[in-house]
């Protein structure tokens, strides 16, 4: 990820007892809450699901028990039994409320983007953890498309230059990169 | 009254134990992952369950190098709590019978 030449990269630092500060160029901001827009997408309604009852719905139930074909989708809201009728059973009563508290970190996440023109993002400690599991979710989702696997960057740094996954793979580091930041400025309260 | 010998007391304490602990048969395991960075792995399961960095850090190595960790033991209801709350951070978690868990 290219950054403008006379911006110093600095990720998220800590300010004060309970902020953290970082600061994005316009073009990183555009990125930014692009990927997240793609989420909140993402995680909306299944199309595969086309017969839902309102009331289940309101209190939370889903018609639908079956994992996601989409693999993405799949890591995002993985099987929480290896059974696969308790997994369906879990599934059913708890999709959409885990859906709904992913699009709620993606939330934030956005709101502070487009509020602030500067690229200036301060953040609680709250609203830390939500960029936290958005940004974690955005790299879960470009991980599965990249195929990653461990030890795998040692492929994907050497990518040719006009392989289309080299951009996606640029922009899955330089996420880690911003996350890495932010969790070392939290954990740093812990010393 | 009767004076147990120790055998029998340890055979009684030893069924008062299993008696409790078969109330809380289920875990909550952490799967290893590619994509999840290890300090985020870390810093979730302090946040989650208030574990100390040292112990927080000992079971994300333990999910690095065997490839999963059982990070929380209780009822089936507080292993389901536990597992969806890592699914909102992105960790790969799953709940099993703790007897069913090699």
């Amino acid at each position: 990820m290219s950054t403008d030449s006379d911006d110093i990269q600095s990720g998220f630092t800590r300010h004060g007892s309970n902020y953290y500060v970082a600061k994005f160029s316009p073009s990183e901001c555009e990125v930014l809450i692009n990927l997240v827009e793609q989420m909140l997408e993402l995680l909306g309604e299944r199309t595969d699901n086309h017969s839902d009852d309102p009331l289940a719905a309101m209190v939370g139930i889903t018609s639908h028990d079956s994992p996601p074909d989409d693999e993405v989708l799949l890591r995002l809201l993985p099987n929480a039994y290896a059974d696969q009728v308790d997994a369906s059973e879990f599934r059913r009563y708890t999709e959409l409320d885990l859906r709904a508290k992913k699009s709620a970190h993606a939330m934030t996440m956005r709101m502070d983007l487009k509020d602030s023109p500067d690229g200036i993002i301060e953040v609680d400690h709250e609203s830390a953890n939500a960029w936290l599991g958005a940004m974690n979710d955005i790299r879960l989702a470009l991980g599965v498309r990249l195929k990653v696997q461990e030890n795998s960057h040692e492929d994907l740094e050497i990518l040719a230059p006009d392989d289309p996954m080299r951009g996606v793979y640029a922009v899955y580091s330089w996420l880690g990169w911003i996350q890495e930041s932010l969790i070392e400025a939290l954990m740093d309260e812990d010393l | 009254m009767v004076k147990l010998d120790e055998t029998t007391e340890q055979k009684i304490n030893e069924a008062i134990q299993e008696l409790f602990s078969s109330e809380k048969p289920w875990v909550t395991i952490v799967w290893d992952d590619p994509v999840n960075l290890m300090t985020y792995v870390t810093y979730v399961l302090m946040e989650l369950f208030g574990f100390t960095k040292e112990k927080a850090h000992q079971l994300m190595m333990q999910v690095h190098t065997e490839g999963k960790a059982v990070v929380s033991t209780g009822s089936r209801e507080e292993m389901e709590h536990d597992v969806a709350r890592l699914h909102e951070y992105g960790l790969w978690a799953t709940l099993a019978r703790g007897d069913q868990v090699i």
